[in-house]
């Protein structure tokens, strides 16, 4: 693959000219060599490359698989032959804190109520403020990060001090006091629907300043870079640059710090409902469970444990996912 | 000069990240919905007793010139009154968790350095061992991802009912200096500390054992033990003190779960119940206070490695 190519250099006339004469001649060569090697083989895109690296990562993998499982049985909850999670049938004979049996594989909690049907409806406010949440914060993070990068000026230093300051504040602390002050209105609306969209959209106004720093440094760098300049000395205009040019070579790292921020989200969800905050009893949640179960260990040990077991798989299932999605997209970052 | 200038650049910064804080705090909580007085006088208000607490807490002045007497009222150490428990100033509520919170925090920190830095240092060292290091690391990386609390019910279940060697709550019992009430709390707490500092230490010490010094002393002969515990372990510690700022913002989390689930009455157990109870002054204070030590220990850690490595430019 060396140049052969190119201009050789003037051996009479050594200097700095020549050494420079010789390197653009290196250079061209490279190209061609690159020209004829992508002629024989079949080409492949980065985002395939980037796809056969994750492909060989089996803990991402399997990861990944769970997460669509459980994901799909929360989602498709209503379709199962569950017993109610929240509604004893009229008439219905039920224990309290049962042992596993046939008619409750994983027993029934203090209040009766099947522990299995509890478990998979108590993922939906789990994944639902962690993916709904992280969707809205990528949004936010990505395009207030474009465009701070991309235009610079005063855009960028307001947004800049902006994040810094909600950067300070320490996320936690700012998403539990908002919870805590507003959530109590929304506690039972729509079937406790009401607090997880509270959550949901607290989590998105405190956690985009992170992602919002990461992209307007991509795009910073990015800007000086040859094809973007390229881009703009042919009249591309700013809103194509960006579209075109700038968030496809930002994507992937950005889906990696979402994933890890999904886990985080869901963690953080999972604790202010155990303290009380968020989702309430009765209405399913893994954190509501873990709250309840503890008090119940002697009685039955599954009521707790399960939930916290469930938990643990995804939120680890999020961060291996991440894991390998960084080593697939950004194979040297990794070193 | 340019160093003296820096630290009073990143103080000043300071100031005003927690002047801000003081602003959010203080506007999120006047804003909220619940009239605290309404809320805790119950079936005892009546538009007199209301007028005249309103009057009393300074609830019926125009919110930013509360805001100004709040932030006076700070300024003087002053952190005012417990809604919930008429008479009790919010700073002795305050006075008697911190030192709870801190004796627990600083245990867990305790436990989680000296397990994690040679977990991570042996990992760095045997990289790429299964037990050693691959292992190890993927345990790393579960105790960090979890949240504690999915960690309390099986210790609990484990250790205090199954085994009954250790007791699920009274912490701060006189018994044998209290040592078997810490031991489950403090676990859980340090666990996820742990992983974090591990994965650091690994990752900061796979970087310097690649530097040519280190190729260096090797090369003279220096012995394995020496080259890494004393060559490599101290440029390995120094950016350590760039993870402290994550690590204060873990112990603040930590702190409200552990508290809260084996009920020790520290700062993160007064701060939840206080919001259960409508106690917004208590709130709005353990808040700012949480919130403003995060932010002076980052500002701190900002200048000490500023001061300490002289390669970081300014």
């Amino acid at each position: 693959m060396s140049g052969q190519s190119g201009t050789l250099p003037d051996s009479t006339a050594p200097g700095e000219a020549g050494f420079i004469e010789a390197h653009q001649g290196e250079l061209g060569g490279l190209g061609a060599g690159l020209l004829a090697e992508q002629a024989r083989i079949k080409p492949t895109s980065l985002t395939r490359e980037a796809f056969y690296r994750f492909r060989a990562n089996r803990l991402a993998l399997v990861s990944l698989v769970v997460l669509i499982m459980l994901l799909a049985l929360a989602i498709l909850a209503n379709l199962l032959p569950l017993h109610s999670p929240t509604i004893h049938g009229l008439g219905t004979d039920f224990v309290i804190d049962a042992a596993p049996s046939g008619g409750h594989l994983l027993g029934t909690d203090a209040n009766g109520f099947d522990l299995l049907s509890r478990l998979i409806y108590g993922m939906r406010p789990a994944f639902a403020v962690g993916i709904i949440g992280q969707a809205i914060t990528t949004l936010l993070g990505v395009s207030l990060g474009v465009i701070a990068g991309y235009y610079g000026g005063w855009i960028d230093a307001l947004l800049a001090r902006l994040t810094d300051l909600i950067f300070a504040f320490p996320s936690f602390l700012l998403a539990f006091l908002a919870v805590s002050l507003f959530g109590p209105q929304y506690a039972q609306s729509a079937g406790g629907a009401g607090i997880v969209l509270l959550i949901t959209v607290i989590f998105a106004l405190v956690g985009w300043p992170a992602l919002m720093r990461f992209v307007r440094g991509l795009t910073l760098s990015l800007r000086e870079q040859q094809f973007v300049e390229a881009a703009r000395t042919v009249g591309t205009p700013d809103w194509k640059i960006i579209t075109r040019h700038i968030l496809p070579s930002t994507w992937g790292l950005v889906m990696v710090q979402s994933t890890f921020g999904i886990g985080a989200f869901i963690g953080t969800e999972a604790v202010l409902s155990l303290l009380g905050l968020g989702v309430q009893k009765p209405n399913p949640d893994l954190g509501v469970m873990v709250a309840e179960g503890i008090n119940d260990l002697s009685l039955n040990a599954v009521e707790a444990i399960a939930p916290s077991i469930l938990l643990t798989v995804i939120i680890v299932a999020f961060a291996f996912l991440g894991d390998g999605l960084r080593d697939a997209v950004d194979p040297r970052g990794n070193e | 000069m340019r160093l003296i200038s820096f630290i009073v650049k990143r103080l000043m910064s300071m100031a005003l990240i927690l002047l801000a804080v003081s602003a959010v705090t203080f506007f999120l909580v006047a804003n909220a919905p619940g009239d605290p007085i309404r809320v805790n006088l119950a079936q005892h208000a009546t538009a007199d007793t209301i007028k005249q607490l309103d009057h009393q807490y300074g609830l019926d002045l125009p919110q930013w010139q509360r805001y100004l007497n709040y932030l006076g009222d700070l300024a003087h150490g002053n952190l005012g009154l417990s809604l919930a428990q008429p008479g009790t100033p919010v700073s002795d509520l305050l006075g008697n968790g911190l030192p709870v919170s801190l004796k627990l925090g600083g245990l867990a920190l305790l436990v989680s350095l000296l397990v994690g830095i040679p977990l991570g240092v042996v990992a760095a060292v045997r990289q790429n061992a299964l037990i050693a290091d691959n292992l190890n690391m993927g345990l790393m990386l579960v105790l960090y991802s979890i949240p504690p609390f999915v960690l309390i019910p099986f210790v609990i279940d484990i250790f205090s009912i199954r085994l009954g060697w250790l007791p699920a709550g009274q912490w701060g019992d006189a018994g044998w200096l209290g040592v078997k009430e810490t031991v489950l709390p403090v676990t859980v707490y340090a666990a996820g500390l742990a992983g974090f500092f591990a994965r650091s230490v690994r990752s900061f010490m796979l970087e310097v054992l690649h530097q040519d010094y280190i190729r260096l002393a090797r090369a003279k002969g220096l012995s394995n033990g020496k080259v890494i515990y004393v060559h490599a372990m101290k440029n390995t510690l120094l950016p350590f003190a760039s993870v402290l700022g994550p690590t204060i913002a873990f112990l603040v989390v930590g702190a409200f779960i552990v508290e809260n689930e084996f009920s020790i009455n520290g700062i993160g157990y007064v701060t939840v119940q206080s919001t259960l109870a409508n106690d917004y002054s208590v709130t709005e204070a353990t808040t700012l206070v949480l919130a403003a030590a995060v932010v002076i220990i980052n500002a701190l850690t900002d200048i000490f490695y500023t001061l300490a490595d002289p390669r970081v430019s300014l």
